[in-house]
């Protein structure tokens, strides 16, 4: 989504979580930071949103949405900040190791240090979930897992499948390589997260060497959930503030 | 702008053809201030066709398959087929040349004149816009980077001015009008006199084709893959030379078989010991009698060509494919510390001369160029933060620079007549050294291999 006048501000690439799709920025975020006056942009990696390959899914691994989002990001105007949600920002921490971002953003993410924190966290709260994961089925995330508030539960029925290599992935997976051209990170945790608690969050800022900020009273689909508009704010006034560069 | 820059804090890159626009994006990347000066109107240089000092004609492809030709953070895309036109080339040029916001660093349309030395190991360099006076301005620093494949190498053969026929150089070629309905002879076997025998094969009358030497012709495809990424697993597995030259010679016999059997020349030497020549239609049309395949040129008499066999043939055009020079006219030879009749550097890159100065993508790899300067240019910046920011490591590697300039990157091959190969460079080689070269100024640990993005789909 583009703003009505050109303000110069960089593009905003967003990239969606498991079982998730371009849809779910679709749906608040892209058209209110194009208000902003962010152009917005969102992707679908290849088997989920709109995007071909779904019958290919079984067999996509992380390295395969790497290769889709830099494709996306390479393909806009000038070098986009990249806004990864949950495995969304997993796939985003391992695409600037290898592709200069402008600015990262990270909201509810999958720790990239490593995710057996993670795994041990799902076992805990939510084994059903890890039993599917762990039985190499696509995960069937629910709207009390996904929302705080009761008003986003229609979007539950939008998710698709996912990789179960993928799945694994997100709790056995390297530690990514530093990012080129060291740009600004910024760690954005849901307050009312039950897949990602806030020590995970604050895992993923300390890799990143940054204080996280958490949006109070957000689930963890921060982007549909009530409240989707103070975690967008929190998100534009952090790149508004960024440093021109040269 | 005017006046004299602060010595130390502005970069001069010279030329903004693959490796100048590599070298402007990451020296910014890093940190620094850039200028850059192109002659040409646009980026590109070599890829920007019908520039005058660009040398592709009108159905130039790479001949290295994308993943290793494009620039390894700014991938081509998907749709571009596994060996591109000249024209999507230029177009992905232009746009990195956007997305990164490097437009604004270049100054087209002016020529380099003179670089100089100056007090306190800085730069005066002069400049010409095409329609002003000179110009010189001070920099910290100045990488080279105008290209080595533009000036015309010119061959000497008895008889050749007194020629009544037509001659060219490959140069000048553009398209195949100049071959329709003529007899035409191509001098040189490298990768363009291949695709030119090729193109005359396919429009001329007749076409013969000079070669000095048997030459292996690597397929562009083997095993269902470009042909370079099949190569590229086996180095990556460290397989020993001699076994990748025996794999490169039972893909041939799988497929073209003994080249005598052709008329063509058995090769004096083993595969990998010379620039790699990638076309899988030379040998097709040899075998289909649309070419004629004659070995070196011994004279040119009158309108005839004697060969050294004892032959002749009477073509009514004679292209020379005999390669380019490199040509650095607006500096001292000295300064790239010129041995030999050739820059004698460390790494291709560092002059021994000089703390500031550096050349970028003097280079003949065995494989895509680009990519090689990209992490050239990486190297260039990473040396030049450390000399601001972690002097120790500057320091210890100017040592390094010193004693080591000069050793090649062959990947244990020796090259067959070694000046035409002065730049040649194994590529998993070269880039390990960049990577001790990168990770050691940087005092980081990342090998380069992790953050090539390998578009193997």
């Amino acid at each position: 989504m583009l703003p009505e006048v050109d303000t110069g501000k960089p593009p905003l690439l967003f990239v969606h979580g498991l079982a998730h799709g371009a849809w779910c920025f679709a749906e608040h975020w892209l058209p209110a930071a194009a208000e902003h006056g962010f152009p917005a942009y969102a992707v679908s990696v290849r088997g989920h949103g709109a995007s071909s390959g779904s019958e290919r899914l079984r067999r996509d691994r992380l390295r395969d949405y790497v290769h889709d989002v830099v494709q996306a990001a390479v393909s806009l105007p000038s070098q986009p900040v990249l806004i990864g949600h949950s495995l969304g920002a997993l796939v985003v921490s391992r695409v600037i190791a290898r592709y200069p971002a402008r600015a990262v953003v990270l909201t509810a993410p999958v720790p990239p240090t490593q995710g057996v924190g993670l795994a041990a966290h799902l076992a805990r709260t939510e084994p059903a979930t890890a039993a599917r994961i762990i039985a190499g089925r696509t995960v069937r995330l629910r709207a009390d897992q996904l929302f705080a508030a009761g008003v986003a539960e229609e979007h539950v029925d939008r998710l698709g499948a996912a990789s179960p290599l993928v799945q694994y992935q997100a709790a056995f997976h390297r530690r990514p390589d530093p990012p080129l051209g060291d740009p600004p990170v910024l760690v954005v945790g849901a307050g009312a997260d039950r897949l990602i608690p806030a020590r995970l969050v604050a895992r993923t800022a300390r890799f990143y060497r940054t204080e996280p900020v958490v949006v109070p009273g957000v689930g963890h689909d921060l982007m549909l959930d009530a409240g989707w508009d103070r975690a967008l704010k929190t998100i534009l006034n952090w790149v508004d503030a960024l440093e021109e560069r040269p | 702008m005017s006046g004299p820059v602060d010595a130390g804090s502005v970069v001069c890159v010279i030329g903004a053809g693959s490796s100048g626009l590599a070298a402007v994006k990451n020296l910014r990347e890093h940190g620094f201030a850039v200028e850059c000066f192109e002659r040409e109107d646009d980026v590109g240089g070599n890829w920007n066709f019908g520039a005058t000092n660009s040398r592709v004609y009108a159905s130039t492809h790479t001949i290295s398959s994308k993943p290793f030709t494009q620039y390894p953070d700014f991938p081509m895309p998907d749709d571009y087929p596994d060996y591109p036109h000249h024209s999507q080339l230029f177009a992905y040029f232009r746009r990195y040349a956007d997305h990164f916001g490097l437009r604004r660093h270049i100054r087209f349309a002016t020529i380099v004149e003179r670089v100089e030395p100056a007090q306190g190991g800085v730069w005066d360099v002069t400049v010409r816009s095409r329609d002003g006076a000179a110009r010189t301005r001070r920099y910290g620093a100045v990488v080279v980077a105008n290209g080595h494949n533009w000036y015309p190498k010119m061959p000497h053969y008895p008889g050749l001015d007194a020629f009544t026929g037509e001659i060219l150089h490959s140069a000048q070629y553009k398209g195949p009008e100049v071959l329709r309905n003529r007899t035409v002879l191509i001098v040189g076997a490298g990768n363009t006199g291949c695709d030119l025998a090729v193109e005359a094969a396919n429009n001329a009358d007749q076409v013969w084709h000079s070669t000095r030497r048997g030459y292996w012709y690597a397929p562009k495809y083997v095993l269902g893959r470009p042909s370079d990424q099949v190569a590229d697993f086996w180095l990556g597995v460290r397989a020993p030379l001699k076994l990748r030259q025996w794999l490169f010679k039972a893909a041939l016999r799988a497929t073209v078989g003994d080249l005598t059997r052709y008329g063509l020349p058995r090769p004096d030497h083993e595969p990998f010991e010379t620039h790699p020549i990638v076309n899988s239609q030379l040998v097709y049309h040899v075998g289909h009698g649309d070419i004629t395949p004659k070995p070196d040129v011994a004279a040119f008499d009158g309108a005839e060509v004697r060969f050294v066999d004892g032959t002749a043939a009477r073509p009514d055009v004679v292209l020379l494919a005999t390669g380019y020079l490199p040509k650095f006219g607006f500096v001292d030879p000295d300064h790239l510390n010129w041995t030999d009749g050739r820059p004698w550097l460390y790494q291709h890159i560092f002059t021994p001369k000089h703390e500031s100065l550096f050349v970028a993508g003097l280079i003949q790899p065995d494989s895509g160029q680009f990519t090689l300067a990209h992490w050239q240019t990486v190297a260039i910046a990473a040396y030049l933060r450390a000399r601001r920011e972690a002097p120790r490591r500057a320091h210890d590697f100017r040592g390094r620079v010193r004693s080591e300039s000069g050793q090649s990157y062959t990947g244990g091959a020796s090259y067959a007549d070694s000046t035409r190969h002065q730049f040649e460079v194994a590529h998993q080689e070269y880039l390990r050294g960049l990577e001790r070269t990168i990770n050691g100024l940087s005092g980081a640990r990342s090998p380069l291999a992790r953050r090539v993005n390998g578009s193997r789909r």
